[in-house]
């Protein structure tokens, strides 16, 4: 057994796996193909996601955090996750807790803000206190990390995805991809057991998320079918209603309990909850300042008691099942992840729902850490074509606010990411020279009744008839299911361009403040900082240069060839000179250059796709596969493409 | 438009195999998905981008019938719009559908029940839009009067699915 890691001085950093949970957060690497976690400084890979915020300033994360809930339940920020991506006004700043939150003020953005120690912190904040300890262990022991794939519950909206990045932002994590939590679970069992073949179904139940996923494997490729869930429901909900009940039994009203009492009510709740997987009956006991309470409970106490948080998983996994297509006997397995199913009541729900057992041969608490850490060695990796690749979707439908506040999806829940669609819209009144555009996520039929994205007008529309203007508009999702709308009138040609940052969200500057707020980056200066993300993108693109050449250099004629080699020793030069101006501008000539090689060797290798497999072999070998009868037969939108905005 | 059939490398046909489609578009995806270029140049990655899009807007027009239909017609150079109303005997036909629909609203059993039935008068609009499309020669001008009066109709039993669907969320 090797007694001293050697580090290699020269090898190249390690991409990582992240699990942001709601409970836990964990980070993974990939060691010899298998994941593997990163323990924190307990040994254990699990970090409890609690940030506590000391009286001078500074911050202490996870099980020591933890350990300060108890007399510090406002200065001690639990299950942040839930407020990501939240409006100060959200339902969730209303339900059981110990936090007092702070309204924006004049010019701040619409985040929901935990009053900290007199101070207003966003849940990016926390969620980027808890990513830097993550980078720190990592750290720790790889020396150098890469970038970092960061999970996400697949049923989070624009604005949650957001709002995870902007953490890793400032947390000085390089974002490989967002993830969703349940893919991610797929893809470590998948691989895990070497299957090939197969539909599942994941079911996520952990602290605060619920997700369903619907996938299926084919020669590594994994698709998702259908994806639902609540981004609000969770373990917390049990311990809520569990502590709910002890106070109702002490005779306090949780509406004016203090603090500190409901922060003893729901640690109470939860360690007893825990108890009463392993035995039919324990003890819950509340002890907060001079109050105490202490009765033993029954399981079938507890269980009818959470019932209802149980069962409002059932419509969103029917709902799944039904945009897949497929009877939930059609399922091959049924993949359980999240600690809340460890919660036997959730396993029998689960049973029932899907008629059959489910599986949790690995370890639900890590699965997900693993699947990231996967996913980031694939994509750090050279993309091989036999590398496993994950299809995912979108889970909410996207679209626009049009006449009498009908919201018109343009794209619908469960479209396959990476995906783009345009649609026409026309002017309804005469003259009108601008057009309102509100972007809403959701499946209501009243874009009021959907989360609103964002609102813009393009304006300068000269003036014409009614129906006469025509504005085309384009979605655009990339492989984080990340939003972008562009608006272009076709007749005047003028265009306008947003990334769809939510209405809820911070704003770009919110995000730079805060990134150079933040003590760490204070004191490293800017420009070295810059330079240094400059010369990296610079080699990256040489790299990358050099290894199509190698491959593909038979596509380029001599003069073609000189050109692109110019550009290189071009780049290298100034590379060399430390010139950080010019390194990013030769950096893009270099990229312009190698734009006619990269468009020959897209088409040579869609030819070989394509080749490859003639048609009538793909039918030989599918002939004994299971079809998915209607697969999201939910898309119908009739096509009428002129349709009246607002 | 970009012909979804031409992209896929797949027969301009109504009638197609879905594994072979589906097989397609994984092939492509291997070669295109935004997940193999994350360390190539931005302007290759843009580019993979483009092509990865286009080749999911195709796949999903062609896997779903109605519109996969939808671009064969405009492939011949016709297109559906508000003005392609239906037969009146359809009309009515989708309108005591909706009244059976309302009333069956709370019952997940009848509804179900409603949208089989649907589902068939669906599935027969889509084998008179493959036998419009996919005969020996090239539809005529009659054949695509067929295919676009069968697209309508199934349009309109789409919306209903949709609706039952819909209900059955409750
Ligand atoms: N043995 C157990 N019995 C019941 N619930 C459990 C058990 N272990 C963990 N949980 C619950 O699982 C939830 C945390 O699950 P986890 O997957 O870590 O969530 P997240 O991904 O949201 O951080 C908490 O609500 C916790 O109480
Ligand atoms: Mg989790």
């Amino acid at each position: 057994m090797a007694l001293f890691q050697i580090f290699d001085p020269v090898a190249p950093p390690t991409p990582i796996g992240i699990d942001l949970g709601t409970t836990h957060s964990l980070v993974a690497h990939m060691v010899d193909g298998r994941p593997e976690c990163v323990l924190d400084c307990d040994l254990s890979p699990l970090l409890p996601s609690v940030v506590h915020y000391l009286e001078h300033g500074g911050v202490m994360v996870g099980t020591e955090a933890k350990g300060k809930a108890a007399l510090h339940p406002r200065e001690t920020l639990v299950s942040a996750k839930r407020f990501m991506g939240r409006g100060a006004d959200d339902p969730e700043t209303t339900r059981l807790g110990p936090y007092d939150f702070a309204m924006p003020g004049p010019g701040e953005s619409n985040s929901v803000r935990f009053k900290v120690r007199g101070r207003a912190v966003t849940p990016v904040e926390v969620s980027a206190e808890i990513l830097r300890v993550l980078r720190t262990n990592a750290e720790a022991k790889l020396r150098t990390v890469g970038g970092a794939v960061i999970t996400v519950p697949a049923y989070f909206d624009e604005a949650q995805r957001q709002a995870t990045k902007d953490a890793a932002k400032l947390a000085g994590l390089e974002v490989l991809r967002l993830l969703n939590e349940p893919t991610a679970a797929a893809l470590a069992y998948g691989l895990d057991k070497g299957r090939t073949r197969g539909t599942f179904a994941v079911f996520d139940l952990g602290g605060g998320t619920f997700d369903v996923t619907i996938l299926s494997l084919d020669d590594g490729v994994f698709q998702v079918r259908s994806t639902g869930g609540d981004a609000q429901l969770g373990g917390d909900d049990m311990d809520r209603l569990f502590a709910e009940w002890a106070l109702g039994h002490m005779g306090v009203d949780p509406a004016t309990a203090s603090p500190e009492l409901v922060r003893a009510a729901l640690d109470a709740a939860r360690v007893a909850k825990h108890e009463l997987t392993d035995r039919p009956t324990t003890v819950i006991a509340v002890t907060a300042g001079e109050l105490s309470f202490e009765r033993s409970i029954r399981r079938t106490e507890f269980e009818d008691l959470v019932r209802p948080v149980v069962e409002r998983t059932t419509p969103a996994v029917k709902r799944a099942l039904r945009d897949a297509g497929l009877r939930p006997e059609e399922v091959d397995g049924v993949i359980l992840v999240g600690g809340s199913t460890r919660v036997p009541a959730v396993r029998e729900h689960v049973k029932k729902l899907f008629g059959q057992e489910p599986l949790s041969d690995i370890d639900p608490d890590q699965v997900v850490a693993f699947g990231a850490a996967i996913q980031a060695d694939l994509l750090a990796g050279d993309g091989a074509k036999d590398d496993a690749l994950i299809l995912d979707v979108i889970p909410l439908s996207l679209g626009l606010e049009t006449m009498g506040g009908v919201a018109e999806k343009i794209l619908p829940r469960n479209t396959t990411i990476p995906a783009g669609r345009a649609q026409q819209f026309t002017t309804y009144a005469d003259g009108q020279t601008g057009f309102e555009l509100h972007v809403v996520q959701g499946e209501r039929e009243l874009a009021a009744d959907n989360r609103s994205l964002a609102k813009f007008v393009l304006r300068g529309i000269p003036p014409l008839p009614a129906g006469a203007a025509k504005l085309e508009v384009t979605f655009r999702v990339d492989a984080d299911g990340m939003l972008t709308v562009t608006a272009r009138e076709l007749n005047t040609g003028i265009e306008q361009r947003i990334e769809v940052t939510p209405s809820f969200g911070l704003s770009g500057d919110d995000v730079e403040r805060m990134l150079l707020e933040s003590y760490e980056h204070a004191e490293s200066d800017l420009a070295t900082r810059q330079l240094r993300e400059r010369i990296t993108d610079a080699e990256r693109v040489i790299a990358a240069t050099e290894a199509a050449l190698r491959v593909d250099g038979d596509l380029l004629d001599e003069d073609e060839r000189a050109e692109l080699d110019g550009a290189m020793r071009a780049l290298r030069e100034v590379i060399a000179a430390q010139d950080g101006k010019k390194v990013h501008l030769r950096t893009e000539g270099l990229d312009r250059a190698t734009q006619p090689l990269a468009e020959r060797r897209m088409d040579r290798a869609v030819q070989q796709a394509m080749k490859g497999r003639a048609v009538a072999e793909i039918e030989d070998t599918v002939k004994d596969r299971p079809e998915h009868p209607h697969l999201a037969a939910s898309y119908a939108k009739d096509a009428e493409t002129d349709k009246e905005t607002r | 438009m970009t012909d979804p059939f031409e992209l896929l490398g797949l027969a301009r046909r109504f009638s197609l195999d879905r594994a072979a489609l589906e097989q397609r578009h994984r092939d492509l995806s291997r070669t295109l998905h935004p997940d193999r270029y994350v360390q190539a140049p931005p302007g290759e990655r843009r580019m993979a981008l483009e092509r990865a899009v286009a080749v999911n807007e195709a796949f999903r027009a062609l896997r779903d019938p109605l519109t996969r239909a939808e671009a064969l017609l405009t492939l011949h150079g016709l297109s559906v719009g508000d003005a392609d109303r239906p037969a009146p005997a359809l009309l009515m036909e989708v309108m005591d559908l909706r009244e059976a629909l309302d009333e069956a609203r709370r019952s997940p059993h009848k509804v179900a029940a409603l949208l089989d039935q649907v589902r068939a008068r669906s599935r027969a609009e889509e084998s008179a839009l493959a036998s419009a499309f996919d005969a020996d020669d090239a539809p005529d001008a009659a054949a695509l009067g067929r295919a676009r009066d069968a697209l309508v109709r199934l349009k309109y039993f789409r919306r209903f699915e949709d609706e039952a669907d819909a209900a059955l969320d409750y």
